[in-house]
């Protein structure tokens, strides 16, 4: 199925070079099309008028070595319905860009706008490009890896001592370093 | 005698007052962010030529908790009470969208009893939002009365999850493999004496409401959104139904139990002489639903046979490396999970793709030309929750 699609990107945008991602081996879940990030407007330009007929969502993630930009497309139509999950990769970590499609879709300016503010993605010939979650004046993007608060916004202490629950804080660095016996010692503690 | 000299400018002749002469400008109205008619914390900016919308824009962010964020640094399990409060008034709906994206990825079962709680759970959890979409929607157009007949029959069904869960918004109650707590004969017994009550009343607010002549006045012709521009917009839910498109995933892409089951995708045709698409259309696709989410309910407890109510799962969770968006059809549209995983303890990231952002950036769309009467119309009838919006 997404087969076909590989080959309708490569047969109709010429250095889109398309390539499907299967699952890794002991791997599971979707798998999706790897465009290059130059050929995002012409493919998206592609598939919007021919395949599909709306974009869902965008979604980015930071793998620390390169930014994802995930786009996801649908088919809203009873008669054949078809979804895909169209990503390309920018290895820039500094001034990351990409087309914008706002032209060819409406649902683009608030996703572009958000994939902005969470991973610092900057989009070319945006109508409107803002942050749109976070204030206009944070510094820092939120949902990339290496992220750290700011200390003072606006003359405000970001994340005081005094209100910091350092219960919840301790719980999830115990989660993610596997402290299995220092979890059960805390739960304990508080009477679970 | 004093004499008063205060170089005091000579008087004009006043200008004759032209059309010509006088300033004319758009005035700014801030729509929120306190404001009771826009559902939360929603700040819209309004530009108005009197009465008229010129421009609306939105601002949001004020309900931003860093969701998706916090879900990269707890395991599997804890991020079920995160997605609780994205939607709060469909919680268990939710809850079903990610616990179903984490069992596809780790391959599990869930056992057969388990999915039917599931859906009759889902079923009365979206009319529950209906009803509050449906009472709020007649307080914002003036009638007060619609707004207690819905919250006396929506407690029927926060008291059943209550008994189900112990919670009466946010549940917690669907677990990765199955459902925490089973359900009892009691509590079925409760669920048909329920629906029974709740068939009369939904006809007491079609006459009361559908059919009340002032409604009609207020939401036909209002805030139409076009086929064209919902798919453009990625819409879905009651408001791409609304503008007469009959694409709902329970049917074109059966989960749970529902390829089992039968029922109608109510769409919006233009009912009672409206304009496919405008607010009355997306209101009363909501109220259709309610009638199909009864019977959907009904099928549902006859299937129910008695067994396990959780599948197996390892104690510590851990996913194969990959990625899933996996999306269900939710009260107010299509909810997706965008969930990645590097074969660690926690989710490397999380991407909620909320109906209610992309329903929220409609309004720019279709405000302009409105009167700011008619704009609180069309706010509320698609029906947003700032809690999924912000996130």
């Amino acid at each position: 199925m997404l087969n076909d699609i590989v080959s309708h990107i490569n047969s109709h945008v010429s250095n889109a070079n398309a390539s499907l991602i299967s699952p890794v081996e002991d791997g599971a879940g979707d798998s999706s099309i790897l465009i290059n990030p130059e050929s995002v407007f012409e493919t998206m330009k592609c598939l919007l008028t021919s395949k599909y007929n709306a974009l869902q969502v965008i979604s980015g993630v930071d793998y620390t070595e390169y930014i994802e930009v995930c786009y996801m497309l649908a088919n809203f139509d009873p008669e054949n319905p078809r979804e895909a999950i169209i990503k390309t990769r920018l290895k820039d970590r500094e001034n990351p860009s990409l087309d914008s499609i706002c032209s060819l879709s409406l649902a683009a300016n608030w996703q572009e706008r958000e994939c902005y503010d969470m991973l610092g993605v900057s989009f070319n010939n945006h109508p409107d490009h803002r942050r749109i979650l976070c204030p206009d004046d944070w510094e820092g993007f939120p949902l990339r890896k290496d992220y750290k608060v700011q200390e003072v916004y606006r003359g405000m202490e970001v994340n005081p001592e005094a209100k910091m629950n350092r219960d919840d804080q301790l719980f999830g660095e115990n989660v993610q370093k596997g402290n299995e016996e220092e979890l059960l010692k805390r739960a304990l503690a508080r009477g679970l | 005698m004093q004499t008063w000299d205060m170089d005091l400018p000579e008087l004009q002749e006043p200008e004759t007052q032209t059309g010509e002469k006088l300033k004319s400008e758009l005035l700014t109205v801030n729509m929120g962010p306190q404001h009771p008619a826009t559902h939360g914390v929603l700040r819209v900016e309004i530009k108005t030529d009197s009465e008229i919308v010129a421009k609306a824009i939105p601002h949001i962010g004020y309900l931003h908790r860093c969701m998706e964020k916090h879900c990269e640094a707890i395991d599997y399990r804890g991020v079920i009470p995160f997605v609780d409060r994205l939607d709060y008034l469909a919680a268990m709906s939710q809850e079903l969208t990610y616990s179903m994206a984490v069992e596809k990825m780790l391959g599990t079962e869930v056992p057969r009893r388990a999915v039917v709680i599931r859906t009759i759970v889902s079923e009365l959890q979206r009319i529950a939002s209906h009803l509050m979409a449906f009472g709020t929607y007649a307080l914002d157009l003036g009638a007060f009365s619609p707004f207690l007949y819905a919250f006396d029959e929506r407690e029927k069904i926060l008291r059943l999850f209550e008994e189900l869960s112990g919670a009466r918004l946010l549940y917690n109650y669907f677990w990765i493999g199955g459902v925490w707590n089973d359900i009892t004969d009691t509590q079925i017994d409760f669920v048909e004496n329920f629906l029974d009550g709740f068939e009369k009343e939904l006809v007491k607010y079609d006459k009361l409401v559908s059919q009340n002549r002032i409604f009609q006045e207020r939401t036909m012709h209002v805030g139409t959104l076009s086929l064209e521009d919902a798919h453009s917009f990625g819409a879905t839910g009651p408001v791409l139904r609304g503008s007469g498109q009959a694409w709902d995933l329970r049917k074109v892409n059966p989960y749970l139990c529902y390829d089992e089951l039968d029922f109608e995708v109510p769409v919006g045709e233009g009912q009672r002489g409206s304009t496919v698409g405008d607010c009355y259309n997306r209101y009363y696709v909501r109220m259709l639903e309610m009638v199909e989410s009864v019977k959907l309910v009904r099928q549902s407890i006859k299937l129910l046979e008695p067994g396990p109510i959780i599948g197996k799962v390892s104690k510590v969770i851990k996913l194969p490396k990959g990625e899933i968006y996996m999306r269900t059809e939710c009260p107010r549209g299509e909810l997706g999970v965008h969930l990645v995983s590097t074969g660690e303890k926690t989710p490397y990231r999380v991407k909620i793709k909320s109906p209610c952002f992309t329903h929220t950036s409609i309004l720019p769309h279709i405000a302009p030309g409105q009167m700011i009467a008619d704009f609180v119309a069309s706010i509320g009838s698609i029906d947003i929750v700032l809690g999924e919006v912000d996130r």
